[in-house]
C-alpha cells in the first residue's frame, strides 16, 4: 500500500514539473495520461473482474459529446456535464450488465462492441443534438479562475488529475472487500459464492465505476480534441487499445495499465515517426510478443516473479 | 436438540433423469451427517441442491427455521452455510491468506479484522506458515485443508464437506478426521459427503445411504453398514 502511494506521489511530481520541463511534448504526454486513466479504468473489470470489455470507447465518446452539448447547446461547464456524463454511463453500464453478465465466455466481451456500435449510429443520425457524421467543434469553454482549458498545459493537468484519481481509486480498491470480491469473481464464480459474494453484483459494480471513471477521461479527451466525430471517438480500435493498453501493462495489477500506455503510446509515436506507414505493423508484433512471452503483462510477470522469490527467500529462512 | 438445517422432500431432475428422488434429512448442530453410496448415487448432486449450487425440481429447505429454498447459494453462505468443493477450487492467483480473507471479509468489516479472522482460521487447520504463499503452489492435503479454511471463515452454522478426505494418505486421513471431530465439538452441525468408509463410521452421528438417487437406508453407521439393501447396493446382488 505505502509504495503504492509513493509511486502516485512520485507520478504526481514528474507531472507538476514536467510541462516547464518538456513543454513542447504535451500533446504525447496528455495521449499517454489519459490511455493510463482509460486503461487502469477498464481494468477494473477487465482485469480485478476478469470481465473483458471491448466497447470502453462508448464511454470515451459519452463523456466528450456530454461537453460538447452541454456546452454548445447548454452553456454548461465541462465539469457538470462530466459528472453527468459519469452518472449516464454508470446507468448504461448496470443495464448492459444486467442484460449480458448471466452469459459466461466471451459473449460478453462480444456484446460490449455492440454498445459502441449502437451509440455511434445514434450520434450519426442524431444531427439535431450531435452534430451528426460530420463532428462538431468546440469552440467556447469556461476560463475557471482565469485557466485557459484550450491551453495545453491545462489540459495536461485535467489529464494528469484524471490519470492520479484513477490509480489512486484502484490503490484503494485493490486492498478493501470490494478488491477481493472482483478476485475471487474473476477467479471462480461457484467458489465466490461459497465465501457469501453474489458474482452479478459484484460485476456490475465493477463495469459500473469503470464506466464511469472512463467516461471522465472522455469529456477531457474532448476538450483536448477541441472537434469530435463518431467514427472516431466510438471506434473499435479505441474500444481495443484501451484493452490492449492493460493486457500488454498486465491485468490486475495497479501499474500494469499506466505502463502499458507508456509503452505502447510511446512506442507509437516512435513507430510512426520512424517507420511511417508500417507503424502499425510494429504495434502487431510488439502485441504479438506480449501475448507469446508474457502473457501475464510487463508488470504482471514481474510481480509474480517478486512474490515467488520473495517466498522462496522466505522458504529458505 | 433443535435442528438446524431441515432439508424435505428434495427432488433434482436433468432433462428426464432423476438424480435425487425425494430425499429428506436434518441436521443440529454438533451433529455429524454422513452421505454415501455407490458412484452415480446423486450424493454430490443432493449436497449441492442443499447449498444452493444445483436447481431443485421440488422440495424444502429451511436454515433455523427460515425457509431458504428459494435463495440463491451466495445468500446461504450469508445465512450459515460454509462448503467445500470436492474438486479444490483455491482463487489460485491469490495468496493463501488472501484465499481465506475473501471469506472472512463476509462478515469483517475492516481488512484488520478480517486478516485476524483469516489467519487464526488458517492456525486452526495448520497452514499459517503458508500465508504468504500462492495457493497454486500448494500440494493436495495443503489444498484440502485450504478449502476448509475457506469454509470455515466465512463463520458457519452448517458445513458441507464433499470428499474431503478422498486421496490422503494415513496420517494426513488420521489428522482430517480428528479436525473433523473438532469442528462438531465446536458445535457446527457437519454434513459429509464421503468414500472413505472408516471416516464415515468413525465419525458420524447418523448416515444416510443414497443408491439410484432415493434414500435406501438411514441410522447410525453400525445399522446402516449390516443393512443389507445397502450390501447389495455397494456389492450387487450374487
Amino acid at each position: 500500500m505505502t509504495k503504492h502511494l509513493i509511486g502516485l506521489g512520485v507520478l504526481l511530481a514528474v507531472g507538476m514539473a514536467y510541462p516547464a520541463i518538456f513543454p513542447n511534448n504535451l500533446t504525447v504526454a496528455i495521449s499517454v495520461l489519459l490511455f493510463a486513466g482509460w486503461a487502469t479504468s477498464w481494468d477494473l473489470l477487465g482485469g480485478w473482474n476478469g470481465q473483458v470489455s471491448l466497447g470502453h470507447a462508448s464511454f470515451v465518446g459519452l463523456g466528450a459529446y456530454f461537453v460538447f452539448i452541454g456546452q454548445s447547446q447548454f452553456g454548461l461547464a465541462p465539469w457538470w456535464t462530466m459528472a453527468m456524463a459519469a452518472a449516464v454511463a454508470a446507468v448504461l453500464a448496470y443495464f448492459w450488465g444486467w442484460l449480458t453478465f448471466s452469459l459466461r465466455g466471451p459473449y460478453f466481451s462480444l456484446s460490449t462492441i455492440a454498445v459502441a456500435e449502437i451509440l455511434r449510429l445514434v450520434a450519426i443520425n442524431e444531427e439535431w443534438l450531435t452534430g451528426g457524421a460530420t463532428g462538431v467543434f468546440i469552440a467556447t469553454l469556461p476560463e475557471p479562475f482565469g485557466v485557459d482549458l484550450f491551453s495545453r498545459t491545462a489540459q495536461f493537468y485535467m489529464a494528469l488529475a484524471f490519470a492520479a484519481v484513477v490509480i489512486a481509486t484502484v490503490i484503494v480498491i485493490s486492498r478493501a472487500r470490494f478488491g477481493y470480491q472482483l478476485r475471487a469473481v474473476r477467479e471462480d464464480e461457484d467458489s465466490a459464492m461459497a465465501a457469501g459474494i453474489d458474482p452479478t453484483a459484484t460485476k456490475l459494480k465493477a463495469f459500473m465505476l469503470s464506466a464511469a471513471l472512463t467516461s471522465i477521461g472522455g469529456g477531457i479527451y474532448g476538450i483536448v480534441l477541441a472537434f469530435i466525430e463518431p467514427h472516431v471517438i466510438f471506434a473499435l480500435l479505441l474500444s481495443v487499445q484501451i484493452a490492449l493498453t492493460a493486457i500488454i501493462g498486465g491485468r490486475g495489477t495497479i501499474w500494469g495499465p499506466a505502463v502499458g500506455a507508456i509503452v505502447l503510446i510511446g512506442a507509437g509515436e516512435m513507430f510512426r515517426t520512424t517507420f511511417a506507414e508500417a507503424n502499425m505493423l510494429i504495434y502487431g508484433v510488439l502485441i504479438l510478443v506480449v501475448v507469446l512471452f508474457v502473457p501475464r503483462g510487463i508488470v504482471g510477470e514481474l510481480a509474480r516473479r517478486h512474490i515467488r522469490r520473495l517466498y522462496a527467500k522466505r522458504a529458505q529462512g | 436438540m433443535p435442528n438446524v438445517l431441515r432439508a424435505d422432500g428434495i427432488t433434482v431432475k436433468f432433462g428426464g433423469v432423476t438424480a435425487v428422488n425425494n430425499v429428506s434429512l436434518s441436521l443440529s448442530s454438533g451433529e455429524i451427517l454422513g452421505l454415501i453410496g455407490p458412484n452415480g448415487a446423486g450424493k454430490t448432486t443432493l449436497f449441492n441442491a442443499v447449498t444452493g449450487f444445483a436447481p431443485m425440481h421440488s422440495g424444502r429447505i429451511t436454515l433455523l427455521d427460515k425457509d431458504i429454498t428459494a435463495l440463491p447459494a451466495f445468500k446461504r453462505t450469508r445465512l450459515g452455510f460454509g462448503r467445500t468443493f470436492q474438486t479444490e477450487r483455491p482463487f489460485e492467483e491469490l495468496t493463501v491468506l488472501e484465499n481465506v480473507l475473501v471469506a472472512a471479509f463476509l462478515t469483517a468489516k475492516r481488512r484488520s479484522e478480517a486478516e485476524r479472522l483469516a489467519m487464526s482460521v488458517l492456525e486452526q487447520v495448520g497452514l499459517a506458515d503458508r500465508a504468504h504463499q500462492p495457493a497454486l503452489d500448494l500440494n493436495l492435503a495443503r489444498r484440502r485443508r485450504l478449502e476448509l479454511a475457506k469454509a470455515l471463515a466465512v463463520k458457519p452454522k452448517v458445513i458441507f464437506l464433499d470428499e474431503i478426505m478422498a486421496g490422503l494418505n494415513p496420517p494426513a486421513l488420521r489428522e482430517m478426521i480428528v479436525f473433523v471431530r473438532s469442528l462438531s465439538a465446536q458445535g457446527l452441525a457437519v454434513l459429509m459427503v464421503e468414500h472413505i468408509m472408516e471416516a464415515i463410521i468413525e465419525l458420524s452421528d447418523h448416515v444416510i445411504v443414497l443408491a439410484s438417487g432415493e434414500k435406501i437406508a438411514e441410522g447410525t453407521p453400525q445399522q446402516v453398514t449390516s443393512n443389507e439393501r445397502v450390501i447389495e447396493a455397494y456389492l450387487g446382488t450374487d
